[in-house]
């Protein structure tokens, strides 16, 4: 089943914003690249961005490319439409990244809702959504 | 040095709650805030102070201001005036804010209150129809993550699968709750009860959420009046005295999407509690009937493990069958059909409900009430609030 947008109202799509600390996150994912921001000096990642590390107050902080890898922590599955560019049902998923720590809400590009379980291994793809944006979806790892 | 005993609700009001309340938000807050007013007996250029609603994100505004309602109650002029922000989270920050005031000479009479028309008015609370401009929401929106019934569900799933929560266990929430609505004149569900397989025919919204797991969705206004204990031996009604209230965030709060901590749960009610219990020295076990916030049924049983009622895990299983949660149960809850069934007006009906139980003038009302406890929304920063008689 999956997430199958109905591109008739693509018009509403709601295209990300960013608070400049941000920036560099929805950047590369234009560029179809999952990345996180990390700090660079106790290494914490910090998912959504921050100005500074929480843990250790440094202000140095960079992206660091994702394994794209994870496990499902959560899903909905939307069976009613509240938004008429996503057909149902689809699939929202919560995703434990590789990444210690970092969390990251999606949709499956593949599969069932029936199939999701806890704890199931999922991979990033990227999905075209319009001229602009690709998302990262999620697909069961084979 | 807290707060207990130092201030008071003396009015409650609202209007009557409707799919189509066929007026403004201004015009339902004026009619909330006469109707305190009358019920405190107090002229209404008395009030001298106002908490309002603030923001939780551009889709949770309260858009009827202080000034609107000073302007039509004829208030030459408010010495004292406050947002509590962060929708549902707020209902018991407000008699906070307003005990605070009173309390400390800032203002004689306040009045606290909320005003909406989700139902039939341009912004739909259960639907994305504005476009929050918060860039948190880019993590969510522009993955079709868009209803507070998808947010919650999503805590909502995990918690079931930590914990063993069943879809009955919710179902019975739903259940009493409509139970009590059933009695309750002033509710959109008055007589009109519900059984398991009702719920179970709902229509399916955000697996794992049916229709009859979600808050009612209408127009209508609350407003309350807080003052101090000795102003209102002057006044109409039997104070509600304010106890104890706290305001929490918790650690790594968002707005209803706080999905990046260790536990997806409802941490904000934890810390809100945790204040609460340390503030006035009472536990659980003094509070003789709850109102606890019902936008959704899971966020019943949840409350009841983050505040202390039972240990996490049997939360779910002391709502099976209905019978602890019920007026004559152990922990009777939601006496007026909570937000599930009496009507949602962010938190505040279930204080104005609050305050019939301690008078003792509630239709499902319970013998021998001293304390009452209330809570705030979840999946926000959150506020609680304990009534009792004062003594």
């Amino acid at each position: 089943m999956a997430l199958a947008l109905n591109k008739r109202y693509l018009q509403y799509f709601y295209e990300p914003v960013a608070e400049s600390f941000e920036d560099g996150f929805w950047q590369a994912i234009k560029q179809k690249r999952l990345v996180f921001q990390r700090c660079k000096n106790c290494k914490e990642f910090l998912h959504p961005p921050r100005p500074m590390c929480y843990k250790c107050h440094s202000y140095d902080l960079e992206w660091v490319e994702s394994t794209g890898k994870g496990k499902i922590y959560s899903w909905v599955v939307f069976t009613r439409e509240v938004h008429p560019l996503y057909r149902v049902p689809f699939e929202v998923v919560l995703v434990d990244m590789e990444e210690k720590g970092v969390r990251f809400i999606s949709n499956m590009a593949e599969g069932k809702p029936e199939d999701l379980h806890f704890g199931m291994p999922v991979e990033v793809v990227f999905m075209p959504i319009n001229d602009e944006w690709s998302l990262p979806w999620f697909r069961p790892v084979k | 040095m807290t707060i207990k005993n130092k201030a008071c609700i003396v009015g409650i009001g609202s209007t009557e709650f409707s799919r189509v309340s066929g007026r403004s938000e201004i015009h339902m807050a004026v009619d909330a805030a006469m109707a305190a007013c009358h019920d405190a007996g107090l002229k209404p250029e008395q009030i001298d102070g106002a908490v309002k609603f603030g923001t939780a994100g551009q889709n949770c505004t309260e858009f009827t201001t202080e000034t609107d309602v000073a302007r039509c109650l004829g208030i030459r002029n408010l010495r004292y005036f406050v947002e509590a922000p962060w929708g549902g989270g707020a209902c018991c920050a407000t008699v906070l804010h307003a005990a605070l005031a009173v309390a400390n000479g800032m203002a004689d009479y306040v009045l606290c209150f909320r005003s909406l028309k989700p139902a039939s008015g341009t912004v739909r609370y259960g639907r994305p129809t504005r476009v929050p401009i918060d860039a948190h929401w880019s993590y969510t929106m522009p993955f079709g993550f868009a209803s507070p019934t998808s947010w919650v569900a999503m805590i909502t799933r995990r918690w079931m699968h930590e914990t063993g929560a069943t879809n009955d266990q919710l179902g019975w929430v739903a259940i009493v709750c409509r139970e009590n609505a059933v009695r309750n004149p002033r509710a959109i569900f008055y007589g009109r009860p519900m059984t398991m397989e009702d719920y179970y025919r709902s229509p399916m919204l955000c697996d794992p959420f049916r229709m009859n797991d979600t808050c009612l969705e209408n127009d209508g206004a609350v407003a309350l009046i807080v003052t101090t204990p000795e102003r209102a031996k002057h006044l109409r009604q039997k104070p509600a005295y304010i106890i104890g209230a706290s305001e929490a965030t918790a650690w790594d709060s968002y707005c209803m999407t706080s999905y990046y901590r260790d536990y997806i749960g409802i941490q904000e009610m934890e810390e809100a509690g945790k204040e609460l219990w340390k503030q006035t020295g009472l536990t659980p076990k003094n509070m003789d009937v709850v109102q606890f916030y019902d936008a959704f049924t899971s966020l019943v049983p949840m409350q009841m493990e983050a505040l202390g009622f039972v240990k996490v895990g049997e939360g779910g299983p002391f709502c099976e069958g209905g019978d602890r949660i019920r007026p004559t149960g152990e922990l009777p809850i939601n006496t007026s059909g909570g937000m599930l069934s009496e009507a949602y007006i962010h938190g505040m009906n279930m204080i104005a409900e609050g305050v019939r139980q301690i008078r003792g003038t509630a239709i499902t009302q319970i013998k021998n009430v001293e304390h009452v406890l209330v809570t705030g929304g979840l999946g926000v920063p959150t506020s609680t609030l304990i009534l009792g008689q004062g003594r």
